[in-house]
């Protein structure tokens, strides 16, 4: 039985956040892999190398201040089940508390938990739009379609980028990059939500989840029409092919 | 009429009429002229109100709550000034009133009932200086057009603050709402009384879970949907305010919904022939403002169950012997509203889903994964189809799959009129179009020619279900 976790479910659901729990519980159980969610609330007990997915989504300002202190205090455990090699996905907001700090203003910095080698800060205008990013994925090339919606601009160190920029923003709007990655852990801006309309990256995770917990990690092909259809419709619309 | 305004209005008649000629509706083109004009066009017009001008904003059901308190003060005599469903910036609110100039520059209301969008709140409060303001509710709308809702609802907070002596009339059960009652003027709340479910859907989209005073999680000891329900707050005991007009034993009757409204120590009993449950919170907004103007409540009472819905707004029409019903979804509380129709009605129904991302739908459709579609799990049996169209047809199919919609079950057809078609003439015994903002127009423009709208008087016989 794999066990998803949705960290915060109460703060952190903006932009659809729990279509990415929706996609890979459903992936997982079309398939017979038992799966449940969990969700872990502010608060709640957890020891994270128990999960064998991890999601963290997005929330608003005055919601990042309340989780942040929340999360430092975990911050340990989370470490050691990252190197575990717990899955994680980590979207936007997720994304940027994995990294050093995020500086909001001149004066105002909000310390990360320094899991990631990454520091964001806030940027003069919003980053917004369809975007399209190619990524790797077992050594193959898989484009992924999202909609990114963020003012933090994010900016790599001693990091892998999840992905290259094929059209839309990114991290800043300069570098070309998207994301970052690092063992298992996968973060984004792609919000949309992410994993709906990209089941190759969904039976990915799903894939590194069952190795992890030495299960066979082959999964059984699913008619993906109506998916392929969404993605590509966002690829075409980005003149990307 | 001073020189500036003159002209402005000249200016303005000019461009609605080329507008006209156009065949444009022309919403909002000559109150951008006048403005441009004469800055101070609104202001001028709208201080020409003999008894006040009443301003209705909030997420959801503003078009709805305006169209009903307008429809209660003309059936009470009264000469209003009304802005066109969806013209809610200032461009249009300016529109409202140069519109109904006659030849001389003639001018004579007696009110001005205009819905405003909550971004446009401040400026048009500023221009306009209203007698009232009626708030119905915040849920998350189109994000990428407003930034985050904190944001709008502390414009708004701000703009009330520059109104001293305005009456508020807000909604009880909206914590995110309930706290103008805290700023100081004199406000009448409304709410739904505690044991009525409104909507069973929807758990996942709570908007507030916090104190807007403190921050602290919220209580609720009952919860209505969304974010609304009787709450209170641990932290600093801001809680539900006890409503001045609350709606008791709320039902489905017929194809309709009744109640018996409540307001100090009278009861009233209202029998509404729109569908819908959170159409009640539109007619206890419009009833309370209503009231609060000094109209007799059981002439209010009277014009709201006459009223009949605007374009999209649940409105019903009949193709050979099959109801149909066209809703305008634009948020997840409203879409979760729209939902919970189909389980309340017995019968098979077709269903067609049109989202378009255009700037005016939110051009970020993750919104459509904070819906609960996972309820239509109850309706499994009663849905043999469901069409997707619009712009972003293939996103709505496949959120439908992962609610678990059989994709058997699930046609993409980004062609309107073929999408429309296909779903007038399934197997279904009624059929149920959703459509985005942009996305309403084109699907009511292929349907009307193809449907008889069930006028009044198919509405004779209220009480026994109209067939
Ligand atoms: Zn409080």
């Amino acid at each position: 039985m794999l066990v998803a976790g949705h960290l915060y479910p109460d703060l952190l659901n903006l932009y659809g956040d729990r279509g990415n729990l929706i996609a890979f519980a459903r992936r997982c159980s079309w398939r017979r892999i038992p799966v449940g969610v969990r969700e872990i609330p502010l608060g709640e007990p957890v020891d994270f190398r128990e999960l064998d997915f991890l999601f963290v989504g997005g929330g608003s300002d005055r919601e990042q201040g309340i989780l942040a202190e929340d999360l430092i205090r975990r911050r340990d455990n989370l470490e050691a089940a990252v190197e575990d090699g717990l899955v994680v996905l980590a979207i936007c907001g997720g994304y940027q508390v994995l990294g050093h700090y995020y500086q909001l203003a001149e004066d105002k910095v909000v310390p990360g938990l320094r899991l990631l080698d990454f520091y964001t800060r806030a940027g003069a205008r919003r980053l917004i739009g369809n975007c399209a990013v190619e990524l790797e994925l077992d050594g193959l090339p898989v484009r992924v379609a999202g909609f990114e919606n963020h003012s933090g601009q994010t900016f790599l160190g001693q990091v892998q980028p999840l992905g290259r920029v094929l059209a839309g923003y990114g991290n800043n709007g300069a570098d070309g990059l998207e994301g970052a990655r690092y063992r298992n852990v996968f973060c984004s801006y792609l919000h949309g939500p992410l994993l709906p309309k990209n089941p190759r990256l969904t039976d990915h995770l799903i894939s590194l989840a069952l190795r992890r917990r030495g299960l066979d990690p082959f999964l059984s092909p699913l008619d993906d029409r109506l998916e392929e259809q969404a993605r590509t419709a966002v690829l075409n619309r980005l003149k990307v092919r | 009429m001073n020189g500036r305004l003159l002209i402005a209005i000249c200016g303005a008649k000019w461009a609605a009429r080329c507008s006209q000629l156009l065949g444009r509706p022309g919403s909002s083109l000559p109150g951008k002229v006048a403005l441009t004009l004469y800055p101070g066009t609104l202001k001028q017009l709208a201080a020409r109100a003999q008894r006040g001008v009443i301003l209705v904003t909030g997420t959801n059901g503003k078009t709805t709550t305006n169209n009903m308190l307008a429809r209660i003060l003309r059936e009470a005599g009264y000469r209003v000034v009304c802005n066109r469903e969806g013209a809610n910036l200032i461009t249009g609110v300016t529109t409202a009133f140069v519109r109904e100039i006659g030849p001389r520059g003639r001018l004579r209301f007696d009110y001005a009932v205009l819905e405003v969008d909550e971004a446009a709140f401040p400026v048009v409060a500023a221009q306009v200086n209203p007698q009232a303001v009626v708030v119905t509710n915040f849920f998350r709308d189109q994000l990428d057009r407003y930034g985050e809702l904190d944001t709008t609802v502390a414009l708004i907070r701000e703009a009330l603050k520059r109104l001293p002596r305005v009456r508020l009339v807000i909604n009880a059960d909206d914590p995110l709402v309930a706290q103008f009652g805290l700023l100081g003027p004199r406000t009448a709340h409304f709410g739904l009384a505690p044991h009525t479910r409104v909507v069973e859907g929807g758990r996942h989209t709570r908007e507030a879970r916090f104190c807007p005073q403190c921050g602290t999680t919220l209580q609720y000891s009952f919860y209505h949907y969304s974010q609304l329900g009787l709450f209170r707050c641990a932290g600093c005991g801001f809680r539900r305010p006890e409503p001045d007009v609350e709606a008791l034993q709320a039902r489905y009757q017929g194809e309709g919904v009744s109640c018996l409204i409540r307001r100090g120590d009278e009861q009233y009993r209202l029998e509404m022939q729109t569908q819908g449950f959170y159409n009640l919170y539109n007619a206890l907004a419009a009833f309370t403002a209503g009231t609060l103007l000094g109209l007799d409540p059981g002439r209010v009472i009277e014009s709201l169950e006459t009223y009949e819905p605007a374009v999209g707004r649940l409105e019903r029409f009949r193709y050979r012997d099959k109801p149909v019903f066209l809703n305008l979804v634009k948020n997840p509380a409203g879409f979760n509203e729209g939902l919970n129709l189909l389980p309340a009605n017995p019968g098979t129904k077709d269903v067609f889903i049109a989202i378009n991302d255009n700037v005016a739908d939110g051009r970020d459709v993750s919104w459509l994964w904070d819906v609960d579609f996972e309820m239509l799990e109850a309706v499994r049996e009663k849905v043999p189809r469901f069409v997707c169209g619009g712009l972003r047809a293939e996103d709505m199919a496949v959120r439908l799959k992962y609610a678990g919609v059989d994709p058997k079950k699930i046609a993409v057809q980004p062609n309107l009129k073929a999408a429309v078609s296909a779903t007038l003439d399934g197997p279904g015994e009624a059929a149920y179009f959703f459509a985005t903002y942009t996305a309403l127009w084109p699907v009511e423009r292929i349907l009307r020619p193809r449907l008889t709208p069930e006028g009044r008087a198919d509405h004779a016989g209220r009480g026994s279900s109209v067939s």
